[in-house]
């Protein structure tokens, strides 16, 4: 189930989204489940522990990514005057993008 | 040498990366990624090594103006490349935790990880989030510290949070005698 874990996503009380210096973090800090990142994490054999905040920090990474490969492919679907974002936005996204050489060949 | 599997439509990672001038280092996933998509040698099924569709498609248009839409196809091809970037931040920040000499990941591997994968930017959002997160998990440890004498049907609730792994208790300790390395970084 893609439920967010009880507990993770709450944030104190005391914050609220525009106010504060951190008024840029999100009122939930992860959308992505702990647990599907950790077992990502997992299934890398050389890796033997990771702890609880790194796995969190890979989950914000990782929806931060989203965010940046999302918004470079819309790019190239505005070049081409549609407000739908394709499969081959995202292929000339990674190909022009030096960040986003690690995607070659992976996506097919 | 790339690794196509025949039998699944979505299971053709191979070899990751190439070398692009321009980017100064030549960028290899091979051995994580080679390891894990084979399909004979996929230890865990191809749902669980993804991530859920419905929050990748909501950062998606969280992401993008109101009315832009995105094609099955290329939210698709975003989940996978987010579990690509999982595996390959993983793979890059295990090489840091090694360095040290250290058997667990931290945080601060994941940072340094971020660097070497050139995604500076994302580093401090990134380290606003951890100090929100460990406020956070401050509150909940001396919350927990509190509820300890009462029923148990409060216990099972914590249990739920936390995940039923008993996996983190062990985490919590380490990371207690971690984040006097942290505050040190």
């Amino acid at each position: 189930m893609a439920a967010a874990e009880p507990g993770v996503g709450v944030a104190p009380p005391a914050e609220e989204p525009g106010s504060g210096p951190l008024c840029a973090v999100p009122l939930r800090l992860a959308r992505l489940p702990l647990a599907r990142v950790k077992a990502l994490v997992k299934a890398d054999p050389d890796v033997s522990l990771a702890s609880q905040e790194a796995v969190f920090v890979l989950a914000r990474a990782t929806e931060l990514f989203v965010e940046t490969i999302a918004k470079d492919a819309y790019v190239y679907a505005q070049q081409g005057k549609r407000k739908t974002l394709q499969r081959k936005d995202l292929d000339n996204a990674i190909e022009a993008i030096d960040e986003f050489a690690f995607l070659e060949g992976t996506l097919d | 040498m790339p690794v196509t599997c025949g039998e699944r439509s979505q299971c053709t990672v191979g070899e990751v990366g190439g070398e692009r001038s321009g980017a100064g280092r030549a960028v290899r996933l091979a051995g994580p990624v080679v390891r894990l998509f084979p399909c004979s040698k996929m230890a865990e099924r191809p749902e669980d090594l993804n991530l859920p569709n419905a929050v990748i498609t909501r950062i998606i248009k969280e992401a993008l103006p109101d009315g832009v839409n995105i094609s099955k196809e290329a939210r698709s091809a975003i989940s996978r490349a987010a579990s690509v970037f999982v595996l390959y931040a993983t793979s890059c920040a295990n090489n840091f935790a090694v360095k040290g000499k250290r058997k667990t990941l931290n945080a601060g591997d994941v940072l340094s990880a971020m660097e070497e994968m050139e995604f500076q930017r994302f580093i401090s959002p990134l380290k606003e989030t951890l100090e929100v997160y460990r406020r956070e998990q401050k509150g909940k440890k001396e919350a927990r510290k509190d509820k300890d004498k009462k029923t148990d049907s409060e216990e099972q609730d914590k249990s739920r949070e936390e995940e039923n792994d008993d996996d983190d208790d062990e985490r919590m300790e380490e990371e207690e005698q971690n984040d006097d390395e942290e505050v040190d970084n």
